[in-house]
């Protein structure tokens, strides 16, 4: 079963530009068949990932219609219901329009609390012991690893405009804690056309694939009173109720209780599951799935032809050589392993390539992506995938060189000019 | 004792829906260690008989046994093993793999040996040294003239130790001063190392250095001659 493998190799060297092009089409697709599945992956982990205790309120109507401020100790008064905290999208900008992230005003007591298992606090600012309240707030140097939580907690509490934001846009923006942040409002603008001042009083890195390094909490209570005191303009009320249920109660119980405490008004809800709430988002930008694998099928597709070429050319161009090999007693299997292992070798190295740079650069496109998909990455599942799909187009390419070159006559091999 | 017999070979090509007897009901016998050259016109089928020994090609009728084996009859999977171990093929265009070395050339055959590694650098070194191309080992193909060409590809028939050493017009593609080195090579491995030689030529210079000279007419022999300037000459027939 002896097969000079060393020729393989050299052929590759040896017509370096057909083999360096070829290569360098394999790797193209395969980097953007692993990014294109990664968007998907990435945002069905958030829907996956999402708590199965946990269920979203949202107005009936639509997800930008305010829900009253009164539902929440009704809800709250619910059996099953453990703890409720309010979301309020902010829609603002950091400097300038671009620096678009998602802001939520939350009851800071309870969510911290209940996403204790999802966000965990790196870096917080302490009090200084001082008494502290109000506006003027004297807070003190940082406190890293286990202390954190319990000081982001302290801080929230005792600064009315503190934030806590992600280790993303921590990073991106050179953010540290104790930085005053002006966000400019474009849901809720100031009356005065100020910015919004956000004291960072922790950084937070996120422990689910449901959450995401790139979005800042501050306090509801903030904007609450400076829009109840006329200081700004927007909606008033509540994007969304975020529910814990209690251990041992039913889910679908209590989305059944709130819808039906509010089916009459004065704002019908629609409850789902967190992952369901999930979900509807991915839903918003249509049959995603559908439309990015038929891209990445597209691609992959296109490239098989690609290395077919490739490799019928250099079936053709190595027929004379099948020939020397015959007589010198090579049979007819080696010379088919030949072809085989020559296309296996490039489409590995090629799109082996490709499925580094999609592993390598995963954390470059998950700042690039952004706001967008904040928690782009690519699964260990997908890279399998493209390996296994590389290996395929590496079959398909030689498997018909490999066959010619078995079949091939001897003397008909010697004959040709190749 | 005969290392090459044919009996009643004929072999048909069809082209173009014309059918041509290449070989025609030929027989041949070649004693172990000669040293035969076939000449002849173009489609003789001088070559054709080249080819059917080494097993590259099957005969339409009649048998032929080379080193006690009868090829006709065998599985074609069978014949690559019975060319790796009997068969020695030089060719009129080299026939090197470009993108080897001289030294990879001469140890591609021997990968198809049971020799272990050590082994076969002893025995490509030694068939390297034969034709005198030891200090040009590491150069490609392109790197060497036609008659270095040559001997590498001869070095890489002689590697593997066969019985028969086959060459297709081995001086065809080379200048007068190169194909005398050729033969005087070729004459050394059937004089000092026992090989049987079988040479396609149409150069009579060339032939000189075989024991027997054929010529063959049409796919049948002709003419026999035993050569007496041949340094190795016997007696007449």
């Amino acid at each position: 079963m002896a097969t000079p493998w060393l020729l393989v190799a050299r052929h590759l060297r040896a017509h370096w530009l057909r083999s360096g092009l070829t290569m360098l089409a394999l790797t193209v697709a395969m980097f953007l068949f692993c990014f294109l599945i990664s968007l998907v992956t990435s945002l069905s982990s958030a829907v996956t990932a999402a708590a199965t205790d946990r269920v979203i309120v949202q107005s009936a109507v639509s997800l930008f219609v305010a829900l009253p401020k009164d539902y929440q100790p009704k809800i709250e008064a619910i059996p099953g219901v453990e703890q409720v905290t309010k979301f309020q999208w902010f829609g603002g900008y950091y400097q300038k329009p671009e620096n678009f992230m998602g802001q939520f005003g939350v009851d800071h007591e309870v969510f911290l609390d209940m996403y204790r298992n999802e966000i965990g606090i790196t870096e917080a600012l302490a009090l200084d012991g001082a008494t502290a309240s109000g506006d003027d707030v004297n807070l003190t140097p940082v406190v890293r690893g286990a202390g954190a939580g319990a000081a982001a907690v302290a801080a929230m509490a005792a600064d009315r405009r503190a934030a806590i934001v992600g280790e993303g846009l921590a990073r991106d923006f050179k953010w540290k804690v104790g930085d005053t942040l002006p966000i400019t409002g474009t849901i809720f603008a100031k009356r005065d056309g100020s910015a919004w001042d956000f004291n960072v009083v922790g950084i937070y890195r996120p422990l689910k694939s449901s959450m995401d390094d790139r979005t800042m909490f501050f306090r509801y209570d903030y904007l609450d009173e400076t829009l109840a005191a006329d200081g700004a303009t927007g909606p008033k009320g509540v994007g969304v109720y975020c529910v814990n249920v209690a251990p041992g109660h039913d889910p679908e119980a209590v989305i059944a209780g709130i819808d039906a405490l509010f089916s009459n008004g004065p704002q019908a809800t629609l409850t789902t599951t967190e992952a369901a709430f999930q979900a509807g988002f991915v839903s918003m930008m249509g049959n995603l799935p559908f439309f990015v694998g038929t891209i990445g099928g597209a691609v992959v597709f296109a490239v098989v032809f690609s290395v077919i070429n490739t490799m019928l050319m250099s079936g053709r161009q190595r027929m004379h050589e099948t020939g020397i090999l015959k007589a010198l007693g090579f049979r007819n299997g080696a010379l088919a392993r030949l072809m085989l292992g020559e296309s296996l070798l490039l489409s590995l190295l090629g799109g082996g390539l490709g499925v580094l740079l999609a592993v390598v650069l995963a954390t470059p496109l998950r700042y690039l992506l952004g706001a967008f998909l904040p928690n782009y990455f690519v699964a260990a599942s997908t890279v399998w995938l493209a390996l296994g799909v590389t290996l395929f187009i590496g079959l398909v390419a030689g498997i018909t060189p490999a066959i010619v070159a078995a079949r091939l006559r001897p003397t008909a091999a010697l004959r040709s000019e190749g | 004792m005969s290392i090459i017999q044919m009996q009643g070979v004929t072999k048909r090509y069809t082209r173009g829906g014309e059918t041509l007897t290449v070989l025609d009901n030929l027989s041949l016998d070649v004693p172990a260690g000669d040293f035969v050259a076939l000449m002849g016109p173009s489609g003789s089928g001088k070559s054709t008989i080249l080819n059917l020994v080494g097993g590259l090609d099957s005969v339409d009728s009649g048998s032929i046994v080379v080193a006690k084996q009868e090829i006709t009859s065998m599985a074609s999977s069978e014949l690559p093993d019975f060319r790796a171990r009997h068969i020695g093929f030089i060719f009129q265009s080299f026939n090197l793999v470009p993108v080897l070395t001289a030294w990879e050339n001469v140890m591609l055959p021997l990968l198809l040996t049971p020799l272990d590694r050590a082994a076969r650098k002893k025995q490509a070194e030694f068939a390297l040294e034969v034709v005198g191309l030891a200090d040009r080992m590491h150069h490609r193909p392109k790197q060497l003239s036609g008659g270095q060409e040559q001997r590498v590809a001869i070095a890489r028939a002689l590697a593997t130790d066969p019985d028969i050493i086959l060459a297709d017009e081995p001086t065809g593609d080379l200048d007068r001063d190169s194909a005398n080195a050729i033969m005087d090579l070729l004459r050394r491995l059937n004089v000092e190392l026992k090989k049987t030689l079988v040479v396609v030529t149409h150069d009579h210079v060339a032939a000189e250095r075989a024991r027997r000279v054929l010529h063959l007419d049409k796919g049948v022999l002709a003419r026999e001659v035993l050569n007496d300037t041949s340094p190795l000459a016997g007696a007449r027939r």
